[in-house]
């Protein structure tokens, strides 16, 4: 049996892969790597890897595009898959989508609908297909930067980078916060290993383009919180820290984004 | 189509990015293939204080804060290392040696590798958790150093490299970087001279070799000891399993069958051909023991060392039933190992069959009684043991046997082999190796079990530590708390921190606008008094009663608050819930919580004001309750009272005080609420209990304090409104938490427990006990009356009580709630919430109370934070089980270790006046066995065996020493009839009716009690010896 972070990390405040408190693990990108769609993008996060594909804006299919719903602007389709050979154990199962899949599906489609400037499409679809190719942690945060690498090739327009990351603690915080105290640090970008222990929640954010005369005197970037999912169990006095490192996380996972994008042009 | 292989290339960091890949099995005999990420870098520390590089990379926590450096830079030198040296151990050293590590003696400026301490987890999680909590201390300098995350010190697994030469060499690794680093780092530090030495410690012949060759310091764990100080001491304690594998080659003739392995065990106990339960060795016989399984409604029964294969009482066995052929009753002889044993020699293995003659002998006659056509009872089903899932050792407490020793103990210093006699009668003699025999004669040793091979008679262990001389009172004091594992050192620092800072001069805030008083109810000016035993200092309880205007009468009794002062969760709290209860001994009592709370901020002291936590009831004339009310409030205490004075004060007729009216009403109330009880069914249970009034160090005669527990009106009024308290607590904690109330229960014994004890009074007295019910069991039991003997129904009670299981606490979600039942109380429901200072459940039942009653806490929190996830709850109930039944058995030893004492010194006095002649008294015969009975003596509360020396006949002289008497006992026969249970004891050929003795079962017997000192085997041992005299 492996060691734990919650024995370990107050010992050497270093997480089980070698990582301090806040480093995020490897982040990998590519756009366009399917020339057949609109835009694509492989993204990996350690030894997570998310392959995306956008197709669209499409003209609606018969169904509710085309409807009342349709007419404000493009409804985001989004699906996803992952792989059967994603994670330890493989999974043999006949079509259909788990419940975590679609968990992260329909996050993920509320995120964008939101967030594109869909209203430029009427009566259209924008579809997302995500397929987790390895699964280590950290799953919808790697799936919303891939979703917004695909977006960006695909040029549907929209207010800024969307990206996501995961914060947790070092323990169990199942206690209240004693400030005098504070054995526990947060801990940025949960591999599965990490997931499985100690809580930890999803964050996205996103900036605005900053529009506007004024616009250039406005040296700090606002940063909008679009996404917040958590699903473990901890006190509430440690959800502040853990969301200021996660949007941080964020933050450092824009610059990279920015940097595939740009380096991309030049190839 | 881009390629999208993962490119390392172009991305600085990435080359420092390796990978772990190991396979692994799950439970389900699935393989799985973990692929980890492994992020090296540079700036993990060395953490010694001497190296000046280190400092400046050392990283920070989310706080900013820097883990300070860990590793001295003065470490300690040896003669081989006159610089002073860095100790590197590999995990066999750990193995093998964790209690050297933990010696306070030597072993500091330990680095602990990555690789190790996870090799050790997975060997031994045990060891692991013993090894964490020495990299916590701080004295111990034990520095973890993460070497598979540091560029340097990564080690990549070749191929056909195997995984432990392949973690070797990764200790070897981490040894000469230590050594370069420290050399560079220090010399600009300008200290060159006193760069230590980095030593690996390793068992391993092969990595000595290849670390020789890489000219890296290595040693084995013996050979670093040699060249300490006290080297001998240290020597004994390095772990016998591995070295004796090593030395002794090919495996010698094999006693014991081969266990089975997991995955046999499995499907055996899934078809129901094997079964699983806890060894249980009979208290009377080491060759006898028990399993219960839940296939069959009594005790599986394992006779003799064959067919217990290794198991010592404790372990968790895998058995076997044996054909009806070898079924057998249950012995109805007294064997004592030393007795049986006492020969044997701890060196040489090759003549010993596993059974010796002796013991053959011992079983020979259980069997041929067995088969007798008047055995007792039917034959029980017999059982063997196949496998083992839990080893149940720990550390034992015993002393070495005399006679083991060589001739030239006391001179050698040469390592030999020797038994130690476990205090533990369950436990087999233990062989130790040990250079110091000599010394350790005659003291009280601490010794662990490390393995019982198959080619082993006995199990092999190590020493641990001494605890001191026998019978001194510092080393059997010590010896019982280690035996019953009671924790005893005094409270860390950071516990101590947990308390309120004002100390002893904490008082309740006067102003009730103070956030203390937030939900706090005034109960000041009602004249409440405690009632507890003379010289009590943790005042849990005080009670008050007072008229209504409508007739009715408001009971209150009010509880210390402890959990005002005990927060969730905080060190304070984790120390309580580990020491799970206060442990009372003679001379000493081991709070479980620190003394300024025990006795003084929680405990309810007479005229100070105190936080409290009452139950109110309104009761009518008749007691019946018209509603209660639970609340937390502040009291001031008007007198303590012992049970005695309050007695005094309420029968003296010209008290007529308003406290002494209200005492008397409670004592009217208690009265009708025991009448109540017992209408309901509840058991007037009897234990054989004495007290014992240390006054100080009076010259008096010690025996004079050992009295039996007098009952007055006002225990049982004190008793009365506790239980009233905690049944009432029960069902509305039951109410709010309907899956996680703590609660406690005490189930219904099955019957056939009672079925010896219904033949035997049946038998011998004509009486009967009905069992169907516990209404039924206390009206028989009243019925169980001798006019002759009064003691008789005592007796017959104190039988009773053994044949029921024990009470436990439980968490409501486990169990239906027909069997929360408190069968001893004829309650549905039951907790404990009256006694916070000395007991954890209560302090966790106030918890789910208050939040159960909507109560805010000082700052407007509920806290229910700890009590409402039921998987820790029943954590802590299996601890708090287990800690409340060791206390009962270490407060049960103190007092008999007391006795045996004020005996011994009685004696000692006696015999500087002449004569040794014990004391004379009364004696009831509980049990008889085919060569001895045994007696219980209530004025001591002791019971003790009575062997067939120790049968004074007529025309003999009284007594005689230990030795002598015990050559009687090879001229003597007995008759034992075990249908009648009767026992004639007499001397060979001398048959007449006149020159024997008749015992038999719950006769009165006259007894002369004394202490002797065991001559010849056990030498230095005492014992309370009982004579029967007629």
């Amino acid at each position: 049996m492996p060691l734990d972070t919650s024995t370990t990390y107050p010992l050497t405040r270093l997480r089980l892969d070698g990582r301090r408190w806040n480093e995020l693990r490897l982040l990998q990108a590519q756009i366009s790597t399917n020339p057949a769609s609109s835009g694509s993008s492989y993204l990996s996060m350690g030894n997570t890897a998310i392959m995306c594909s956008v197709h669209g804006p499409a003209e609606g299919r018969r169904g509710e595009a085309s409807g009342a719903a349709g007419s404000a602007g493009a409804i985001v389709e989004v699906d996803v898959n992952v792989a059967g050979f994603a994670s330890v154990d493989r999974r043999r199962k006949a079509g259909g989508s788990d419940k975590q899949s679609s968990r992260i599906a329909t996050t993920l489609r509320a995120a964008f609908q939101s967030h594109l400037h869909t209203y430029l499409y009427p009566h259209s679809t924008i579809s997302i297909h995500v397929s987790v190719l390895s699964a280590d942690g950290s799953l919808l945060a790697a799936a919303i930067n891939a979703c917004t690498l695909a977006l960006v090739d695909a040029g549907i327009p929209m207010p800024g980078l969307l990206t996501g990351c995961t914060s947790g603690m070092s323990g169990s915080a199942s206690t209240p916060r004693d400030p005098r105290n504070d054995e526990l640090d947060p801990l940025l970008d949960l591999s599965l290993p990490e997931e499985q222990e100690l809580p930890f929640l999803t964050v996205g954010t996103t900036t605005c383009v900053p529009v506007g005369e004024n616009h250039m005197d406005d040296e700090e970037e606002e940063t909008k919180v679009a996404v917040l999912n958590m699903d473990s169990k901890l006190h509430c006095t440690y959800i502040e820290t853990m969301l200021a490192v996660g949007m941080d996380g964020c933050n450092q996972i824009r610059e990279l984004l920015e940097g595939v994008i740009k380096g991309s042009n030049r190839g | 189509m881009k390629s999208l292989r993962r490119d390392l290339s172009s991305n600085p960091q990435a080359s420092n990015v390796a990978s772990k890949v190991f396979v692994r099995s799950t439970k389900s005999g699935k393989v799985q293939k973990i692929v980890r990420e492994l992020y090296l870098r540079q700036d993990i520390p060395c953490s010694s204080k001497l190296c000046s590089l280190c400092p400046s990379i050392a990283p920070s926590d989310a706080n900013g804060n820097i883990a300070p450096f860990v590793l001295s830079d003065r470490p300690a030198g040896t003669k081989a290392f006159p610089r002073g040296h860095y100790l590197v151990p590999d995990t066999n050293a750990l193995l093998n040696g964790m209690d050297l590590f933990e010696h306070t003696g030597a072993f500091y400026d330990v680095i602990i590798l990555q690789t190790v301490l996870e090799e050790l987890r997975n060997q031994s999680l045990p060891l692991y958790n013993r090894l964490l909590s020495l990299i916590k201390t701080d004295e111990k300098r034990f520095y973890l150093f993460f070497n598979e995350f540091r560029l340097e010190t990564h080690v990549r697994r070749g191929p056909e490299e195997s995984i432990n030469d392949r973690n070797d060499r990764a200790v070897r690794a981490v040894a000469s970087w230590y050594e370069e680093h420290l050399g560079a780092s220090a010399k600009k530090g300008k200290k060159e001279k006193s760069v230590p030495a980095i030593v690996v410690i390793t068992d391993d012949k092969g990595s000595i070799k290849k670390a020789k060759a890489e000219k890296v310091t290595a040693l084995s764990l013996s050979d670093y000891v040699s060249g300490l100080e006290d080297s001998e001491k240290l020597l004994d304690m390095i772990s016998e399993a591995r070295e004796a594998r090593d030395s002794k080659g090919p495996i010698g003739q094999l006693f014991y069958p081969e266990y089975l392995s997991m995955s046999k065990m499995m499907t055996g106990l899934r078809a129901g051909n094997l079964h699983q339960g806890t060894f249980n060795v009979s208290p009377y016989n080491y060759l006898e023991a028990s399993v219960k399984v839940p296939a069959f409604n009594r005790p599986l029964l394992i006779l003799g060392r064959d067919n217990s294969n290794r198991a010592i009482s404790g372990d968790m066995v895998v058995i076997e039933v044996l054909p009806q052929d070898q079924w057998k009753s249950p012995s109805t002889k007294i064997v004592d190992e030393e007795a049986v044993t006492r020969n044997d020699n701890p060196d040489s293995e090759e003549t010993e069959a596993v059974v010796s003659q002796n013991e053959r002998k011992a079983l020979q006659e259980e069997v041929k009684k067995a088969h007798g056509k008047n055995a007792e009872g039917k034959p029980q089903p017999t059982a063997r043991v196949v496998g083992m899932i839990k080893r149940g050792w720990r550390q034992y407490v015993g002393h070495v046997d005399a006679g083991s020793t060589g001739s030239q103990a006391a001179s050698g210093r040469r390592q030999q082999t020797v038994f130690v006699l476990p205090m533990d009668k369950k436990v087999p003699k233990i062989r130790v190796r040990t250079r110091q025999a000599g010394d350790l004669i005659g003291q009280r040793i601490l010794v662990t079990i490390d393995t019982w091979d198959r080619d082993s008679r006995y199990p092999t262990g190590h020493f641990i530590r001494s605890l001191g001389e026998l019978e001194t009172k510092g080393a059997e004091t010590e010896a019982l708390l280690l035996e019953y594992d009671v924790q005893y050192k005094p409270f860390p620092k950071s516990v101590l921190d947990c308390l309120p800072s004002e100390g002893h001069d904490w008082k309740v805030p006067v102003s009730k606008e103070d956030k203390g008083w937030n939900g706090r109810r005034d109960l000041r000016d009602l004249l409440i008094c405690s009632i507890d035993p003379p010289g009590c200092q943790d005042i849990d309880d005080a009670l008050h009663a007072r008229k209504l205007p409508n007739g009715n009468f408001e009971v209150g009794v009010h509880i210390a608050d402890v959990s005002h002062f005990v927060k969730p969760n905080n060190a304070m709290d984790l120390e309580a819930s580990v020491r799970g209860t206060t442990v009372y001994l003679v001379d000493k009592r081991i709070d479980m919580l620190p003394h300024l709370l025990g006795t003084d901020l929680c405990s309810l002291k007479p005229y100070v004001e105190r936080y409290a936590f009452s139950v109110l009831w309104e009761v009518t004339p008749n007691a019946e309750i018209v509603k209660s009310d639970f609340t937390k409030s502040v009291i001031r205490s008007r007198e303590a009272f012992s049970y005695e004075r309050a007695q005094l004060r309420i029968d003296d007729p010209s008290q007529t005080d308003e406290l002494t009216e209200s005492m008397r009403n409670l004592l009217k109330f208690s009265k009708i609420l025991r009448q109540k009880r017992y209408d309901a069914g509840a058991l007037n249970l009897a234990s054989p209990e004495v007290r014992i009034e240390a006054d100080s160090d009076e010259v008096g005669d010690p025996l004079t304090d050992v009295k039996t527990k007098a009952m007055l009106d006002t225990n049982s009024l004190v008793e009365e409104f506790m239980l009233l308290a905690n049944i009432t607590v029960a069902s509305k904690v039951f109410d709010s938490f309907s899956q996680t109330a703590l609660l406690r229960r005490h189930a219904t014994p099955p019957p056939q427990n009672f079925e010896d004890l219904i033949n035997q009074l049946s038998k011998k007295r004509g009486m009967e006990l009905d069992v169907s019910s516990s209404g039924a069991l206390a009206s028989s039991l009243d019925r169980c009356v001798d006019p002759e003997n009064p003691f008789f129904n005592t007796l017959v009670r104190i039988l009773a009580t053994r044949c029921m299981t024990s009470a436990e606490y439980f968490c409501a979600g486990a169990h239906a709630e027909p069997e929360f039942r408190h069968y001893g109380l004829a309650s549905p429901i039951y907790t404990h919430f009256t006694s916070p200072i000395r007991r954890y459940a209560d302090l966790l039942v106030h918890r789910q109370l208050a939040s159960a009653i909507g109560y805010e806490g000082e700052d407007g929190h509920a806290v229910i934070e700890g009590v409402n996830t039921r998987g820790k709850l029943e954590d802590i109930c299996r601890n708090i089980n287990f800690r409340h039944r060791n206390a009962q058995f270490a407060g049960r030893a103190s007092i008999e270790y007391y006795v045996g004492q004020a005996l011994k010194a009685r004696g000692e006095k006696m015999a500087a006046g002449g004569t040794d002649s014990g004391i004379d008294e009364e004696g009831y015969v509980m049990r008889v066995f085919e060569n001895g009975v045994v007696v219980f003596v209530p004025r001591f509360g002791i019971e003790g065996v009575v062997r067939l020396e120790d049968f004074v006949l007529p025309g003999e002289a009284g007594s005689r020493s230990v030795s002598e008497r015990r050559e009687l006992a090879v001229h003597r026969t007995t008759h034992f009839d075990p249908e009648e249970y009767t026992l004639r004891v007499e001397e060979k050929g001398h048959s007449e009716k006149e020159r024997g003795v008749d015992v038999e079962l719950f006769q009165r017997v006259k007894v002369n009690v004394s202490s002797v000192k065991e001559e010849g085997r056990g030498a230095g041992k005492r014992r309370v010896r009982i004579l029967i005299t007629g």
